[in-house]
């Protein structure tokens, strides 16, 4: 029986010392998918930085297990073990739906973990390492991430600060492309805010005691670097303003904000205050058309928005639980794929069998065979109608032994599925994924 | 004066449709009042709940609408356009107008929480002016319908560049109090609100001039002076100075935003006083 096996580490398993020495993109990635493929059936790897897994399908997840083991440990120059966990068979799925849901991420509800796992699935597809069951599981774990953005709450409300602060800048001027954000500051804190606004479309210009390092800064975002007497003219002109000096005063002023707005004829401007102590004095934040977070404001509203993402988990939960008991009903009706077409084989070989020794006394008529043909698959049909349904209802796969007990099924199953194999061009011949094992015999 | 029907119509059909004409009102009315419950939830709750089904309502609405005025003009006694006329067309108009708006841009969709119960006020409005008498001989002018068209017209403006304005305010009041929840989440941004606000009132301006022009020139015909004008009249130049002081310190002294949104909502009540001065006099 195949089973499917997801083998990894991420970021509660793992330090990000481990992490890091075993994420792998371009080249490498590729070493390590085929290296993964030399142990199962079909594989996917899926590398981001908070984890690195392994998905595939084999029939022995125990020695695939060890296999995984050795790989990484290889890769990571140190021992895994301690830090890797296996998932088998309906838990694979399980967890796997959750990863591409983001349940499983460090903050829950974000988008490009979903990304990143389809980006992993193409690679192994151009690389052929994708077969029929990978190719529905992964399908069905897209599907259940899409039912869980769309049905629940999960990704409402950024999560982090930089993202906040465009979040909060697109609802005040709508698009950001064509606007102007200016940094204040040329330090990490503002980075990741300046980043978040410079994805969004905004035109970024960095104003820095040393034009230098603001020019190294800019240049990382495609704009512009100045010094600090560039200040007032480029408030004048900005639209998000994110404040991140190690100033131990405010920088900006009642009086200076004053001459700013009516140097920039009141349009709205959105200022981010990431320093502390503050940049801004916070009475600025009372001016017409001037709105004013600090760094408490956007980590309260991240933490808001925290908790309402874990209030939608277990909605989350619901949605993913759901579509791994699809999956799972998928996975077993392909299971039972050999023991249908044996059994409708075995009962046409005996009928055929029988009309060929009866017919030795005397050939039929043509009508008599086209009688006989129509005879022979309504009686099997009507014959195999109950034990059929009996088997796909069964979960505990005993039925399925004693089928396989009561009648020669064995290498009837056997050629069949080679046969369909070959034919639906399965990479992974011969196996008993293909989905395709089952029309041909019904 | 009765209003002749169309020789094509039978007299049967017109007597029998004008029969409808209450029914059609009672309709129209619960159908908006519905549409602006239905936008509310759609404001609060998003469109997963009740909410999605505003924008059929008021469409459903405004096909009750466009029945109750086929009864009605059959129906009808008067043959000038009457305050309760100007109302049902008003309603109308803005419906339509908002319609059109959110074909093109869809996020404004949740300005019906303030469009809709402002067009179930205006119908309802209609309703209270059906009593009045018809307009006397004495006004009567080819200047009359130019004046009310013009006014109309220049009123559904100003009621789309009021619920921008509405919920400008709102969303400015809840970005500075950080009340970051549903309602904020599903307003339009800010910019998006006072552009749309201000392209508004820059069309119903020059149409409330015209208005306010073809008004003063007709009362002058009539031989009537500044001593008859009335706090009607008085309404209507405090609406145009307010939303000339809009315009014009918008551009002068780049007012937008907050106390443009104020000016637009404050100009919208004075131009809509005109409206229910008309309806407590009587008639036109």
């Amino acid at each position: 029986m195949s089973e499917l096996v997801a083998i990894g580490v991420n970021h509660r398993t793992a330090k990000l010392d481990l992490r890091e020495r075993l994420a792998v993109d371009g080249p490498a990635l590729a070493e390590l998918l085929h290296e993964w493929r030399g142990t199962v059936r079909e594989a996917v790897v899926l590398s981001t930085c908070n984890r690195v897994e392994l998905y595939g399908v084999t029939s022995d997840p125990r020695r695939v297990y060890q296999e995984a083991s050795r790989i990484l440990e290889k890769r990571a120059g140190a021992d895994v073990n301690q830090a890797l966990y296996l998932h088998v068979a309906k838990n694979a799925a399980l967890h796997t739906f959750r990863v591409a849901s983001s349940l499983d991420s460090l903050a829950v509800g974000e988008p490009q973990v979903l990304g990143q796992l389809k980006q992993a699935f193409r690679f192994a597809q151009d690389e052929g390492c994708v077969g029929a069951l990978t190719d529905r599981w992964m399908t069905r774990a897209f599907r259940a991430a899409k039912r869980v953005r769309s049905e629940t709450d999960i990704a409402k409300g950024a999560v982090s600060v930089s993202s906040i602060g465009a979040t909060l800048a697109s609802k005040i001027f709508g698009k950001l492309a064509g606007r102007k954000a200016l940094l204040i500051g040329a330090g990490e804190i503002g980075e990741a805010a300046a980043k978040s606004l410079y994805e969004g479309g905004a035109a970024l210009t960095v104003v820095n005691r040393s034009e230098e390092k603001a020019q190294k800064l800019a240049q990382r975002f495609s704009g512009r670097g100045a010094g600090f007497d560039a200040l007032f003219s480029e408030l004048a002109t900005a639209d998000v303003v994110i404040a991140t000096t190690a100033s131990d005063r405010p920088i900006l002023g009642v009086d200076q904000m004053k001459n700013v707005m009516r140097a920039r004829r009141h349009k709205p401007l959105f200022l981010i205050d990431l320093a502390v102590p503050r940049d801004i004095d916070p009475r600025v934040g009372k001016f017409n058309n001037v709105f004013l977070y600090d760094v408490d404001d956007l980590e309260q509203i991240a933490e808001e928005n925290l908790a309402q993402r874990r209030l939608a988990v277990e909605a989350a939960e619901k949605i993913i639980k759901q579509e791994v008991e699809d999956f799972e009903a998928w996975r077993r009706n392909l299971s039972l794929t050999p023991t249908i077409v044996g059994l409708r084989d075995h009962f046409h070989g005996v009928f055929e069998s029988e009309v060929k020794r009866l017919s030795k006394a005397g050939a039929p008529s043509p009508e008599a065979e086209v009688l006989l043909k129509r005879l022979q698959h309504s009686v099997i049909n009507k014959l195999l109608n109950t034990p059929l349904n009996v088997l796909k209802e069964d979960d505990s796969g005993n039925m399925v032994a004693a089928a396989q007990r009561l009648f020669p099924l064995a290498a009837a199953a056997e050629n069949a599925t080679a046969t369909n194999c070959v034919s639906n061009s399965c990479p992974t011949s011969p196996c008993f994924d293909c989905p395709n094992v089952g029309r041909s015999g019904e | 004066m009765t209003l002749q029907p169309p020789c094509t119509i039978p007299a049967t059909i017109v007597g029998f449709v004008g029969d409808f004409d209450g029914a059609f009102f009672v309709l129209t009315a619960l159908a908006y009042a519905a549409a602006s419950i239905l936008y509310i939830l759609r404001l609060m709750q998003g469109e997963e709940g009740a909410g999605r089904f505003a924008r059929r309502t008021l469409i459903a609405a405004l096909c009750a609408h466009a029945l109750y005025l086929v009864s009605d003009q059959l129906a009808a006694t008067i043959t000038m356009p009457g305050i309760h006329r100007t109302l049902t067309y008003l309603s109308l108009g803005v419906v339509v107008v908002f319609l059109l708006a959110t074909f093109r841009r869809p996020t404004i969709g949740v300005l019906g929480a303030f469009l809709a119960p402002t067009t179930l006020v205006f119908f309802l409005g209609s309703g209270l002016g059906r009593s009045v008498a018809e307009v006397p001989p004495g006004v009567r002018s080819a200047l009359l319908p130019i004046h009310v068209s013009v006014n109309l017209l220049g009123i559904v403006s100003f009621a789309l560049a009021f619920a921008a304005a509405v919920a400008y305010v709102m969303q400015e009041r809840m970005l500075r109090r950080k009340q970051l929840g549903g309602i904020f989440q599903r307003l339009p941004p800010l910019d998006v609100l006072d552009g749309f606000g201000f392209r508004f009132v820059r069309i119903g301006f020059p149409l409330l001039t015209l208005g306010i022009v073809t008004g003063a020139f007709w009362t002058l015909r009539l031989g009537q002076g500044a001593e008859t004008l009335s706090a009607t009249h008085l309404f209507a130049i405090v609406a145009w100075v307010i939303f000339a002081a809009v315009l014009t310190l918008r551009v002068a002294a780049g007012w937008r935003g907050y106390r443009a949104a104020i000016g637009t909502i404050l100009g919208f009540l004075s131009s809509t006083a005109v409206l229910a001065g008309y309806l407590l006099r009587g008639a036109l």
